[in-house]
């Protein structure tokens, strides 16, 4: 089988499971308005200061739905021993792990659909479509990211400690440019530079996660 | 003595050299005064953990490629004492920052990726603690190692990408006067050397712990921590 198609093939399998169940992505647009709900307790929340705050909300909740999202990603494989069957398959480890990413994109893409129409509304901030821009290129490279963690954690005891513990720090490049981007568009500034660097990053986590691929999932 | 014990006795006569650069043969900042003084270990601290962590990305790359073990423990080794010294850089630039900012602590992208760079290779020797020992640890941290690196640079050019309260490159600008060069110049070959040293003892150590978890499953004498330096070769 070639490459794309395995991919392919793998992330319909995580999408079917999803829509089959409906357990990740209902579990997580709650876990987004809770966040939202915290953040106005928090916060003091006027319509001033509602530009320079909501971008660090956003993020905030992306990330930690993100961390959740990735710990569950590689779950069903790990309690059905399927990655070691996947992997006696012919397809390349980079393919499946390619799979695995694509599922947890769009997956994470959904939350998104949640997160960003509840900011615009909770928070009276204009989400136009560079926002949206923005932040589906940062999803990219943070779930390549988390995606590679996650599977290498999967095998091991301590997997909720380490799997923030690694990837919170790598995602950084993606939250700085992300957030630097969004404060910009929020406020009416030019973003142009930031999603350049943010384009960047995803290039070189892109091709780092899927040489690295190979030495995660293999045991 | 040991070979450890003697070449641990040296660094250490070496620091005392820098501090003699450091306190007595440079002269005072003009506007610092004494503060500035912390510049030389501050700085020598930071370059030698780049190194450090540089070593942690060839064994990396060292471990993934030919399954060295030796690779492996270099890099094990290196990332103890890579973080130790960029706990240094941070304690020290904190101290000067103090008297001569009005703070602590300020997030600027100098700070900001240095604290990365310390909680990434703190992950890294997570990693060798959770993972389970032998090829998975090893693999494990070798990607993170791989992968935390590339902060490295990002520490480096913060200042000139960013706009930074930390001031940017003075050595290799031409910005110190010759008696501060020469005072730093001197401080960094010493803290290279100090890195080194327990960067081999470390490794030797590792070594021997190695040694250990094999010998687990047999009759064999374990070797107790502390006696690990005065243990034979």
């Amino acid at each position: 089988m070639r490459p794309l198609s395995v991919a392919w093939a793998v992330a319909r399998k995580d999408l079917t499971s999803e829509w089959r169940t409906r357990e990740l992505v209902p579990a997580l647009a709650q876990f987004i308005v809770l966040a939202l709900v915290i953040a106005n307790f928090g916060f003091q929340f006027d319509s001033h200061n509602a530009t320079a705050i909501a971008p660090g909300v956003l993020w905030m909740a992306l990330v930690f739905a993100g961390l959740v999202a990735f710990g569950r990603a590689f779950a069903a494989e790990r309690e059905q021993a399927s990655l070691e069957a996947m992997l006696m398959t012919p397809a390349t480890p980079a393919a499946i792990f390619a799979g695995k990413a694509l599922a947890a994109i769009i997956l994470l893409v959904a939350c998104e659909a949640v997160l960003l129409p509840a900011l615009a509304l909770f928070f009276g901030v204009q989400v136009n479509a560079s926002v949206v821009l923005t932040v589906l290129l940062a999803t990219v490279g943070m779930a390549m990211l988390g995606c590679l963690f996650a599977a290498m954690v999967a095998r091991v005891k301590a997997r909720e400690l380490l799997l923030p513990l690694l990837t919170l720090p790598l995602w950084i490049p993606f939250i700085v440019a992300g957030g630097q981007a969004v404060q910009a568009e929020m406020g009416g500034g030019s973003s142009d530079q930031a999603v350049a660097l943010l384009l960047d990053f995803d290039i070189l986590f892109l091709v780092l996660t899927s040489l690295a691929a190979r030495y995660v999932l293999e045991d | 003595m040991t070979r450890y014990e003697k070449a641990a006795a040296g660094a250490v006569a070496l620091m005392a050299v820098a501090a003699y650069f450091i306190f007595i043969f440079a002269p005072e900042d003009a506007l610092q005064h004494q503060a500035q003084r912390i510049f030389y270990l501050h700085v020598s601290s930071a370059i030698t953990a780049y190194g450090c962590f540089a070593v942690v990305l060839l064994g990396g790359i060292g471990y993934l490629w030919k399954e060295s073990l030796v690779a492996d423990r270099l890099a094990r080794a290196a990332a103890l004492v890579g973080v130790i010294f960029t706990t240094v850089t941070l304690v020290m630039g904190m101290l000067w920052a103090k008297p001569i900012w009005g703070t602590f602590w300020t997030w600027d992208a100098r700070l900001t990726s240095t604290l990365v760079l310390w909680i990434i290779y703190a992950g890294y020797l997570m990693v060798r603690r959770l993972a389970e020992p032998g090829r998975q640890a090893a693999r494990f941290a070798a990607v993170v190692g791989i992968f935390g690196f590339i902060d490295v640079p990002i520490v480096h050019f913060s200042v000139t990408w960013w706009n930074t309260q930390h001031p940017g490159p003075v050595v290799i600008n031409d910005a110190l006067p010759a008696g501060m060069l020469v005072a730093f110049l001197i401080t960094m070959a010493c803290t290279f050397v100090l890195a080194s040293v327990m960067i081999a003892v470390r490794y030797r150590i590792e070594t021997l712990l190695d040694r250990q978890a094999e010998g687990l499953h047999a009759p064999a004498p374990v070797i107790p921590a502390g006696e690990v330096s005065s243990a034979p070769r």
